[in-house]
């Protein structure tokens, strides 16, 4: 009866310790099907259809007729080679001018922790108000442009988000003030914790500034450079709300992302079957670039 | 000991687990929605389209003046942004979470209609005896609006698009008020001078540009009808083909070039803040404009007749509809019946600068005094005018008229694309819309 009793309380506790695990994996499984799995898989589910919710009439399941549909669309090409194009602008700039910003505060000087959050405080603005402040910047009536015009500078009525070829370039701007401070932020974390000791012996070897840079300063920071190279890509990509509210996509569709086209077509139009399917597309173009990136830059392994 | 401590841990843990499950079970929940007035008050929920501060206010007003009359009523004022309105009435939709009232435009009822988002209101309207009592154009386009001619909204009021002009910059020049489409092209020349940032024109390129484009475009070639017939978009028409080329030849010579991305509110401002000598837009922004100018400082015309000799008119009711799945309805038509009658209607239309759906309050002396009620009031006195009769009823009007032509637009401003090319291209996207509409109807 007792060997009985110790054998069933045995079985009990084998019983409990199974589920016991996936009682506390159980809150973490649930948010990411809920907040992650279902998403996506409703995105795929609905690419496959013709999705106009205020189209009814036309709704059904079309296969891959959307993907085709895709494929000879020549706003989805237009708006994927602006997208690439946007994305390796606003890289290289953003990379360039926060390696630059960082150096610099790096360096002891007298005010430096207050330069320090005025570099960072850029990238504390909230999307909207950056927009907002470079629509003003712009605006031909009350922004720089009047007083360039009051000076005979340029003609009067003239923006650059209005001008041919330079909306580009004036959503390029805004962006950079807004994303140079976070490459600066993680590339000065590092540039932090380079001993000093390794640049005076660099020194009294003779080494140049050049020298330290590539031999000292770079290896440290190559890895914060990697991960924040990816992830303002990938954000770079899928950037919605600078553009979308800065230059709406025009002037003639010049500023279109393709995450811009999915807003457009499933926001405006209404037609998710459709977006469903461009967001598909970038959803596997955004895995590729990322795979294949991390490999190039053996992200995770040691040198 | 041991024993006892696993025990507790398993209990923590399901009880994490549990909670978590409520939590994320609680995110989804529907709060609510529409306040319910068991036993007691009942509140209804108002979605307005417009959050202009001034309409908002007036809107206030007109819900305390029926909150008045009509005690045990509250309704609840809930303003969304101009610009994305449909979103956020759309997921509502997705997730049944409507409200009780709202504010669309005749351009919104077939998107909300074929969603089974309204209410119809023709029992309401027979019930109230509201066909004597209001502009039977005004109901009759609304319901034109709709694909199963039924009544959505409330036909309280209508825009009429109407040319404003700077009456003070006219007379420096020494220019009259244009009567002719051949004094507008003379008016907006001589008031443009680029060397001190005045422009006699402002030209609509950005977001919303078509109505624009209809009210400078259809008038002047004289053609009220989108599809002829036969189903026929009359887009690529040689005379409308004409007017809108003598519409894009206005952009850059007699407007700033910066209109190329100029929506509603950049062209308003330019317009009152001294920058635009003449904008093309609805009554409606009247009262917006007397902000910043003087009545003095300003004149109003209708659209002139075409080369034909017809004058077309472009005029949009705008009202209050009620949603199918409001809980309660009663009240809800208690409010729409409040915005037709001579007391809701006279103060609505008035404040908001609109046209009043009630013949009775048509006739109040404050109509005649504004300038642009006048114009419109011109307009529905016209016998020989024709509306221009726009295809709301169409599902696929607003996206090709909004998101696909407007990059075409653009460049046809920017010189990169002819106007003939545009105009082919969407008279066929328009007339195979029409097609599939036809098919799908059958």
């Amino acid at each position: 009866m007792t060997i009985t009793a110790t054998h069933l309380g045995r079985r009990a506790r084998r019983r409990s310790a199974h589920w016991h695990p996936y009682a506390l994996i159980a809150p973490a499984a649930l948010l990411v099907a809920v907040f992650l799995v279902y998403p996506v898989a409703s995105v795929f589910y609905y690419s496959l259809q013709t999705y106009n919710v205020t189209m009814p009439l036309y709704n059904g399941f079309v296969g891959f007729g959307n993907f085709v549909e895709i494929f000879h669309d020549e706003k989805f090409w237009n708006s994927l080679a602006f997208t690439f194009k946007w994305v390796v602008v606003e890289i290289a700039l953003q990379f360039v001018f926060g390696l630059i910003l960082a150096l610099l505060i790096n360096q002891a000087f007298k005010g430096r922790g207050l330069v320090r959050s005025l570099v960072f405080t850029p990238w504390a603005v909230a999307g909207i108000l950056t927009t907002t402040i470079w629509l003003l910047i712009y605006n031909p009536t009350t922004g720089v442009g009047r007083y360039l015009a009051d000076m005979g500078l340029i003609p009067y009525g003239t923006s650059l988000l209005s001008g041919e070829g330079t909306a580009f370039w004036a959503a390029v701007l805004a962006e950079l003030w807004k994303g140079a401070p976070f490459f600066a932020i993680l590339i000065l974390a590092d540039l932090q914790s380079v001993p000093a000791e390794l640049y005076e012996s660099a020194e009294m070897d003779g080494a140049g500034r050049i020298r330290k840079f590539l031999s000292i300063t770079w290896p440290h920071i190559r890895l914060a450079v990697v991960i924040a190279t990816l992830l303002r890509a990938v954000w770079e990509f899928n950037n919605v709300d600078l553009l979308y509210t800065l230059t709406g996509g025009g002037p003639a569709g010049s500023t279109t992302t393709l995450p811009l086209y999915v807003a457009q077509t499933a926001i405006y139009d209404r037609d998710f079957g459709y977006g469903s399917a461009l967001t598909v597309i970038a959803f596997i173009l955004l895995i590729i670039f990322t795979v294949v990136y991390l490999r190039m830059n053996r992200f995770g392994k040691d040198d | 000991m041991r024993s006892q401590s696993q025990g507790t841990k398993r209990w923590i843990a399901a009880a994490v687990a549990v909670t978590s499950v409520t939590a994320v079970a609680g995110c989804s929940s529907d709060d609510g929605g529409a306040a319910n007035g068991d036993g007691g008050d009942v509140v209804l929920e108002l979605w307005d389209t417009d959050t202009r501060p001034e309409r908002t206010a007036n809107l206030e007003t007109l819900i305390d003046m029926f909150e008045a009359e009509n005690p045990g009523i509250t309704i609840e004022y809930l303003g969304l942004p101009t610009d994305s309105y449909m979103q956020k009435i759309s997921t509502a939709i997705s997730t049944n979470s409507t409200p009780d009232l709202l504010t669309p435009k005749a351009s919104d009822i077939s998107a909300l209609v074929a969603q089974g988002a309204l209410a119809p209101l023709d029992d309401m309207f027979a019930a109230g005896g509201w066909e004597d009592k209001i502009d039977p154009v005004m109901v009759e386009s609304t319901r034109a609006a709709a694909p199963d001619g039924s009544l959505y909204i409330t036909p309280a009021t209508a825009l009429v698009d109407v040319l404003y002009y700077r009456a003070d910059w006219l007379e420096e020049v020494g220019v009259d008020v244009p009567q002719t489409w051949g004094d507008f092209e003379n008016a907006v020349a001589a008031m443009t001078d680029t060397s001190s940032g005045r422009f006699g024109y402002t030209i609509r390129g950005g977001s919303g540009f078509f109505p624009g484009f209809m009210d400078m475009v259809y008038t002047r070639a004289g053609i009220g009808e989108i599809f002829d017939a036969d189903g026929k978009a009359t887009l690529d028409d040689p005379a409308i083909v004409k007017a809108a080329q003598e519409y894009v030849d206005l952009y850059k010579t007699t407007t700033a070039e910066s209109d190329l991305t100029a929506d509603f509110k950049v062209m308003i401002a330019q317009f009152s803040g001294g920058g635009a000598g003449t904008l093309t837009h609805s009554i409606g922004s009247y009262p917006t404009i007397l902000e910043a100018l003087d009545p003095e400082q300003v004149a109003v015309t209708l659209p002139y007749p075409g080369e034909n000799g017809t004058q077309v008119i472009s005029q949009l009711t705008t009202g209050f509809g009620m949603f199918a799945s409001s809980e309660h309805k009663e009240a809800a038509q208690k409010f729409l019946e409040f915005t037709m009658g001579e007391e809701g209607n006279s103060f609505w239309a008035e404040a908001s600068g609109y046209m009043p759906g009630n013949t009775a309050v048509a006739d109040e002396p404050w109509v005649a005094e504004s300038k642009a009620l006048a114009a419109a009031a011109e307009a529905r006195s016209n016998t020989s005018a024709v509306p221009l009769n726009v295809p709301y009823y169409l599902p696929e009007w607003t996206s090709i008229t909004g998101t696909d032509m407007l990059p075409d637009w653009q460049a046809v401003l920017q010189g990169n694309m002819t106007v003939e090319d545009f105009c082919a291209k969407y008279a066929t996207a328009l007339t195979e819309a029409q097609k599939r509409y036809e098919e799908a109807m059958k």
